[in-house]
C-alpha cells in the first residue's frame, strides 16, 4: 500500500517521458545560455562599442568631385558595424558550439545529464538553441548600439548638409532629395534585415559545428573545419557555375546532381549577400527574407538531423 | 506474482575496437546478475576489470555487444528506463558556474519536476547532504567531499528507485566518506536499491548486502555478503567484562569438548577509521561542524559507535 502511494505521488510530480520535450530543451538551452554568459563572453560588446565610437568619429576628406561624402561616412559606419557583427556572431556560433559538448564530456557532466531521462535529441537541440539564444541577444545589443550611433550621426550630418545646401541656395526639391538620400543611409528596416541575414549565417555555422563536434574529439579540429566550411561556402556557387559553364553540355546529369550535393555540404553563403546591399542602403524585399528563412531552416535542419544521427548511438 | 528485479543484466558482453589490431578488446565477458528492489549490491574488482563498463551499459551510455540490461523491467537503452535511475559518476565535476542550489534545480527540471516540487526537493536534498550553508556558493569553490555530496543530491533529486554509484567515496576524507556511507544505509532503509562499485573493500563490506567480484570482465563470484564471507566451521563469541578466571574456564570447556578446537582469544580491535572518527568527534573544531551534520547521520554514527563500545 505504501509503495503504491509512493508511486502515485511520484507520478503526480513527474510527467511521462516523451521523445521530444520542448520544456526540457528550454531547460538545457537556458542553462547553456547562462553558462556562456557566465564565461563573460559579453565582454566583447565593449570592443564592439569602442569600434562603433571610433567609426562614428571618422570623417571623409572633403572632395570637390563627390557630393555624397555624408552618405559615404554613414556607409563606412554601417560597414564597420555589420562586418564586426558578422565576424563576432560566426565566431561565437562556431567556438561556443564546438566547445560545449567536448567540455561536458571531459567534465563528465554529460554522464549526469544523459543518465537522467533526457533523450539525446533534446540535449543536442538544447545546446544549439542556447548558443543561438546567445547570438540573438548579442546581435540585438549590437544592433541597438548601431542604431543609436547611426541615428545620432545621421541627424548630425543632416543638419550640417541641409544647412550647407540652404546657404548655397538650393531649391526645395533638391534639398528634399539630399535629405532623402542621407536618410536612406540611416536606420532603416532593411538594415535590420541585414542583421537577420547575419543571424541566419551564424545559425547555419552553429549547426555545422554541432555536427562536427558529435564525431570529433578535438575542439580545435571542429573550429578549424567549421571555419574552412564557412569560407568555402562563400565561393561554392561561383566555383560550381564556372565549372558547369566551362564544361558546357558535356556535364552529365549525375555530375550536376553531385554538384548540388556539394552545395549541401558547403552551404551557399552568397545567397546571404543582402548584407552588403543593406549596408549600401538598398531595399530588401520581404520575399527574399522569407526565402532566406526557409533556406536557413533547411540547412540547419539537415545538419541537426545528421548531428543527432551520429550522436544518438555514440558511446561514452 | 514475482517481483520485477531492479537490475537484470543478462549475459552482457562488451567489446571495444582495438587500434592497429583486427581483434577487439573484450571489457565485459558474459556477465549476468540480478539485483532485487531494496538490495545494496557492491561490484568489486581491480582497475580495468569491467566495473565501470558494466555500469555504463546499465545507464545506456554504452551499447552491449551482446546480452541486455534491464532496469525495473525496462531495457536500459530506452530513455524511459532512466526515470528510475540516479547516477553518481566517479570524481564528478558539475557546471562550475552554477551554485549548489542552481545545480539541483537544473537536474530537477531535466527530470521533469515542476513548480513547487522543485523547491521542496532541492531543500530536502540540500538538507540531506548537509549543504544548506553552501547552497548559494558556486560549485567551482566546493571541496572534493562537497562535490561528492552534491553529486549524491542530484542523483536522488527525482526520487529514483535505483541509485548507481561509481566509487562514491573515492578521494573523500574519512568524515565525508562516513557521511556518504551513512546516507547509503539510510537510503537502504527507505527501500532504495543501490548498485555501487568501489575499491574500498571494507566500505563495501559495511554497506552492501550482496556482492559481485569481477575480474578481467568476468563475474567470478556473486552472492549474499554474509554467505560469502562467513567461515562456516568457526564460531565467534564476544564477551564484555570477562575475568581471567572466566576466560580460563571457557577455554577449558572448549578443550574438553569433542571435535572442537580452540583457535584464538584476544581483544577485538576497532578500525583505524573508527578511531579517527571518534577522535574527530571529540575535537572542538569538529564539534562545530557536527552541528551541520544531518540528524540521520549523527544518529546513525552514534548508534554504530555505541554498538562497539
Amino acid at each position: 500500500m505504501l509503495l503504491l502511494l509512493q508511486q502515485i505521488r511520484k507520478e503526480e510530480i513527474m510527467r511521462k517521458n516523451s521523445f521530444f520535450s520542448p520544456s526540457r530543451i528550454l531547460v538545457i538551452a537556458s542553462h547553456t545560455f547562462t553558462q556562456l554568459v557566465r564565461m563573460k563572453v559579453f565582454y566583447f560588446l565593449a570592443v564592439f562599442a569602442l569600434l562603433m565610437i571610433a567609426a562614428s568619429f571618422f570623417e571623409m576628406p572633403y572632395s570637390r568631385t563627390t557630393e555624397d561624402t555624408a552618405e559615404q561616412e554613414l556607409i563606412i559606419l554601417k560597414s564597420t558595424a555589420m562586418g564586426s557583427m558578422a565576424m563576432f556572431s560566426v565566431l561565437f556560433a562556431i567556438a561556443a558550439t564546438a566547445l560545449l559538448i567536448p567540455k561536458d564530456l571531459e567534465d563528465r557532466t554529460l554522464y549526469t545529464i544523459l543518465s537522467k531521462p533526457v533523450p539525446r535529441l533534446d540535449y543536442l537541440i538544447g545546446k544549439l538553441s542556447g548558443v543561438l539564444l546567445l547570438v540573438v541577444v548579442s546581435l540585438l545589443l549590437m544592433d541597438g548600439l548601431l542604431c543609436l550611433i547611426l541615428n545620432y550621426r545621421t541627424d548630425g550630418l543632416l543638419a550640417v548638409e541641409l544647412e550647407k545646401a540652404r546657404a548655397q541656395g538650393w531649391p526645395k526639391e533638391y534639398i528634399q532629395m539630399r535629405h532623402d538620400s542621407i536618410t536612406q543611409q540611416g536606420v532603416t528596416w532593411d538594415l535590420h534585415a541585414g542583421v537577420a541575414a547575419i543571424f541566419f549565417k551564424a545559425t547555419i555555422m552553429a549547426s555545422i559545428a554541432l555536427l562536427i563536434s558529435t564525431f570529433s574529439s578535438s575542439t580545435l579540429f571542429t573550429i578549424v573545419i567549421s571555419v574552412v566550411i564557412y569560407f568555402v561556402g562563400h565561393f561554392t556557387a561561383d566555383a560550381r557555375n564556372y565549372w558547369l559553364h566551362s564544361h558546357g553540355s558535356n556535364v552529365s546529369q549525375e555530375l550536376k546532381m553531385a554538384s548540388q550535393g556539394v552545395a549541401l555540404i558547403f552551404p551557399d553563403f552568397q545567397l546571404y549577400n543582402i548584407i552588403d546591399a543593406t549596408i549600401e542602403g538598398k531595399t530588401v524585399s520581404a520575399s527574399i527574407i522569407k526565402k532566406l528563412t526557409v533556406l536557413t531552416l533547411f540547412y540547419t535542419g539537415i545538419y541537426s538531423v545528421l548531428a543527432w544521427f551520429t550522436f544518438r548511438k555514440k558511446e561514452f | 506474482m514475482e517481483e520485477t528485479p531492479a537490475v537484470q543484466i543478462n549475459r552482457l558482453v562488451k567489446e571495444f575496437p582495438s587500434p592497429f589490431r583486427k581483434t577487439k578488446v573484450r571489457a565485459v565477458n558474459d556477465v549476468s546478475l540480478k539485483i532485487m528492489p531494496g538490495e545494496v549490491y557492491g561490484l568489486i574488482g581491480p582497475n580495468g576489470s569491467g566495473k565501470s563498463t558494466t555500469m555504463k551499459a546499465l545507464l545506456g551510455l554504452l551499447r552491449p555487444t551482446a546480452g541486455s540490461c534491464h532496469v525495473f523491467g525496462k531495457n536500459s537503452l530506452k530513455t524511459d528506463s532512466r526515470q528510475e535511475i540516479g547516477f553518481l559518476p566517479e570524481n564528478p565535476y558539475f557546471y562550475k558556474h552554477l551554485t549548489g542550489e542552481e545545480t539541483l534545480r537544473f537536474y530537477a527540471k531535466l527530470c521533469g519536476l515542476r513548480g513547487k516540487k522543485i523547491k521542496t526537493r532541492v531543500d530536502e536534498m540540500l538538507e540531506m547532504v548537509s549543504l544548506q550553508d553552501a547552497r548559494k556558493r558556486r560549485i567551482g569553490g566546493y571541496s572534493k567531499g562537497m562535490l561528492q555530496r552534491i553529486g549524491l543530491a542530484q542523483a536522488l533529486i527525482h526520487e529514483p528507485r535505483l541509485l548507481i554509484l561509481d566509487e562514491p567515496t573515492a578521494g573523500v576524507d574519512p568524515v565525508g566518506s562516513r557521511q556518504i556511507r551513512d546516507l547509503i544505509v539510510s537510503l537502504r532503509e527507505r527501500g532504495v536499491t543501490v548498485f555501487l562499485c568501489s575499491h574500498l573493500l571494507e566500505q563495501v563490506q559495511e554497506v552492501c548486502d550482496h556482492v559481485g567480484i569481477i575480474f578481467n570482465g568476468s563475474l567470478v563470484k556473486e552472492g549474499r555478503l554474509d554467505d560469502l564471507i562467513a567461515i562456516e566451521d568457526q564460531t565467534e563469541v564476544v564477551i564484555r567484562h570477562a575475568s581471567d578466571h572466566t576466560l580460563t574456564k571457557i577455554r577449558d570447556v572448549i578443550n574438553d569438548s569433542k571435535n572442537t578446537e580452540f583457535v584464538r582469544m584476544g581483544k577485538p580491535r576497532t578500525t583505524l577509521e573508527r578511531l579517527f572518527l571518534d577522535e574527530a568527534k571529540k575535537s572542538d573544531s569538529l564539534l562545530v561542524d557536527k552541528d551541520t551534520l544531518p540528524h540521520v547521520v549523527i544518529a546513525s554514527t552514534n548508534k554504530k559507535g555505541g554498538d562497539h563500545a
